[in-house]
């Protein structure tokens, strides 16, 4: 080990004085170091990305354009199938683009639903009552129980109970399934004196059927309103009171506004957990409607000489695309919502 | 009405006494008021509603606990809607001890309590990191997170089985145990359809890329933002290296964000079947050695030996009821998976609130 310098002072008085020289380290200013220090934490995360996600995501890419075809021997690459997959997507897939309109259609009525569901929810789980603590243990169990195995055995269960209701409905087996609770029949007999028009009436009928459906998906949303509904201070509502405002001006006035952001992130979080749920129409196509024999993996290409070839995919590559199709459409979608509702968001400057 | 009278007990104690408002007065004032009315329709209405949506939340576990006592006569008797004719708790008997309920409970309470830990500390380690630290790429890295939060799972079922298959020399990691045990006809075992198929749990749980790890990085990186950088500063200035810090300032601090993400990460795990059906295949599952989980066929999808072959003797799958009756037995089965949940739930509901509120998410 190598010696610190030493070196000498003499002292007014004639005493010598030894001092060592200060240990060398290594030479980090503190912005580097904290920005080392923070590359050592996320880590994990990088590694993670190099190692496992990136080869994931690369694997994912690749077979838009490579078929994927899974043999005894292995994964075979089938490397001649250039934009195939893109155009059996929109040409060949005969249910495709209906399920993406579907798809659409549900978001556009049910997001809208769970997030006035879950204000509103979060509104009255705010106020001090009694017996809060277990309305909200109730309305928080669907977010830790909805999900995973749970809801696959619902679903299977409510087909095959829809299955043996199968037309004829004797009344005990409406429920049964938790799918629906009011038949149509029941609403069109509600609705034939109101002169409203069917378009409505079945919004309507499929709102309230889903009812469950906006129920146990709003358990996160109302989470978030709720945090949101206590950082308002309330003084603010205090100074309403004084100024003579009546609930529904402080509501719209107050209450609202403070709570738009929480708005755009539900939303956001709404689309994308619509969108990533298992249960999803268009992902349930994906697994399901490709290579079945209605829906045949076949593409059909006309050439310049008028020759038609006909081309074999494989089933999984094909899903893998119009998945990512899927993610671009959502990806799209939470860009333009979120510029929307940039423009109704209001943000409380804080000093 | 008099004036009240005050007399003087003691040196430091008066007395007033005023005359009050007779009895039929008083309730007149109370109870006989607008807003008096206003209130009580204002609560009882709430409370209805309350009530209402809490039963529409319920009534599937309701529906499912009076199946969970009903045999299968019930189910071809009309006349029984909820309560058995003839209750028994064979359902639960026979779900317990054929499909090894306790074994399987064991299993995935030490899959997911090892998962959920490595996962809240792996986030709140990188929350913290893009949280607090200035550096190159944070924002790269953070867009990274969010974009992980928005591809589905399903998108990412393939590659996964693809890259997990085997860890041999295509893979990075395969290469790196060989080089690390210097044996280069080492045959790796891990990976799907093994019995140390949970290790990609644990290889994506460390490098913060399980399910929904994306939230709950997102989550921590909100709450440490909102963390006073002035408490850091002061542990730096009593020599504190940053891993200290973290581990005896921030970490402490933020405790109910911790349960919070801890009781989502585990909860979601207990009955995760994506990652299980990607790992293992289904095949897996039929074979003697496999080890029950609550979420793997063996346990979830499975109707006890006995009810079916006692059942299938007598009559057949076809038979009215039958239907409903396997649908009942998966309800059971739904029940026991999720009581644990559903009680731990119960005593750390509160915690999750105010694990949320805290969060920062506010604003």
């Amino acid at each position: 080990m190598a010696k610190n310098k030493e070196y000498t002072t003499v002292a007014a008085d004639g005493t010598v004085l030894v001092h060592m020289a200060p240990k060398k380290t290594m030479k980090l200013s503190l912005t580097q170091r904290k920005a080392l220090a923070g590359w050592l934490l996320v880590l994990p995360f990088v590694l993670g990305l190099v190692l496992v996600y990136g080869p994931l995501l690369f694997y994912s890419i690749i077979s838009i354009f490579w078929g994927i075809k899974v043999e005894q021997s292995g994964i075979v690459y089938d490397r001649t199938v250039g934009f195939d997959h893109i155009r059996w997507a929109f040409e060949g897939d005969k249910y495709f683009l209906e399920a993406l309109y579907n798809g659409f259609m549900d978001l556009l009525i049910q997001v809208p639903a769970i997030i006035i569901f879950s204000l509103f929810m979060a509104i009255i789980l705010n106020q001090k009552m009694r017996g809060r603590a277990a309305f909200r243990a109730i309305f928080f169990l669907p977010v830790i129980l909805s999900i995973g195995i749970i809801d696959s055995i619902d679903t299977s269960a409510a087909l095959s109970m829809n299955a043996i209701a199968g037309g004829i409905d004797d009344g005990t087996s409406a429920m049964e399934g938790g799918s629906s609770f009011v038949s149509m029949m029941d609403l069109n007999m509600l609705f034939e004196n109101v002169q409203i028009g069917g378009s409505f009436l079945s919004i309507a009928s499929e709102l309230v059927n889903s009812i469950f459906d906006v129920v146990s998906r709003s358990g996160v949303q109302m989470l978030i309103f709720l945090s949101g509904l206590q950082s308002i201070s309330p003084a603010i509502y205090e100074s309403c009171q004084i100024d003579g405002a009546s609930a529904w001006e402080t509501f719209w006035k107050v209450t609202l506004p403070m709570i738009s952001p929480m708005i755009l992130v539900n939303s956001i979080y709404t689309l994308i957990d619509a969108f990533t749920a298992s249960g999803n129409g268009v992902i349930s196509h994906i697994f399901q409607d490709i290579g079945t024999e209605d829906n045949p993996t076949i593409l059909k290409i006309v050439d310049e000489d008028g020759n038609t070839i006909v081309r074999h995919l494989s089933a999984n590559s094909l899903s893998t695309t119009e998945m990512w199709i899927y993610v671009l459409f959502i990806a799209i979608l939470v860009v333009v919502v979120a510029l929307l509702m940039k423009a109704f968001v209001f943000y409380q400057k804080r000093d | 009405m008099d004036a009240p009278k005050v007399t003087k007990e003691s040196k430091n104690k008066i007395r007033v006494d005023f005359e009050r408002a007779p009895l039929w007065e008083r309730i007149k004032g109370k109870y006989f008021s607008m807003r008096f009315l206003k209130g009580t329709v204002y609560v009882l209405f709430r409370f209805i509603l309350l009530l209402g949506v809490s039963f529409v939340i319920l009534y599937p576990y309701i529906s499912k606990i009076a199946d969970s006592f009903k045999d299968f006569y019930d189910f071809q008797d009309i006349t029984v809607v909820y309560i058995s004719k003839n209750p028994s708790f064979q359902q639960y008997a026979t779900i317990i001890t054929e499909n090894h309920y306790f074994h399987a409970m064991l299993n995935t309470f030490l899959i997911s309590a090892s998962t959920a830990l490595i996962q809240t500390l792996v986030c709140a380690l990188i929350g913290y990191g893009l949280a607090k630290f200035k550096f190159r790429g944070r924002g790269v890295i953070f867009a990274i997170v969010i974009i992980t939060m928005m591809l589905p799972q399903d998108l990412l079922r393939l590659p996964m089985q693809n890259v997990f298959w085997r860890f041999d020399d295509t893979h990075p990691i395969g290469m790196f145990v060989k080089w690390v045990s210097g044996d280069p006809d080492l045959s790796i075992k891990f990976g799907v359809n093994s019995l140390t198929g949970f290790i990609p749990h644990y290889i994506l749980s460390i490098t913060g890329f399980g399910f929904r790890n994306g939230l709950f990085i997102f989550l921590l990186r909100q709450f440490f933002t909102g963390v006073p950088d002035e408490l850091e500063e002061s542990a730096y200035m009593d020599g504190c290296t940053t891993f200290r810090t973290f581990f005896q300032i921030i970490i402490p601090l933020a405790i109910p964000m911790l349960i919070t993400v801890f009781i989502f990460s585990f909860s979601w795990q207990w009955t995760d079947d994506f990652y299980i059906n990607t790992f293992w295949l289904s095949d897996f599952w039929t074979s003697e050695d496999s080890i029950p989980l609550l979420s793997s066929g063996n346990f979830a999808n499975k109707v006890p030996d006995s009810l079916f072959s006692f059942f299938g003797q007598i009559h057949s799958t076809k038979d009215t009821g039958w239907d409903a009756y396997v649908g009942a037995i998966g309800g059971t089965t739904t029940i026991l998976i999720a009581l644990p949940l559903i009680i731990a739930f119960v005593f750390l509901q509160g915690k999750i609130v105010q694990g949320i509120e805290r969060s920062g998410i506010v604003g």
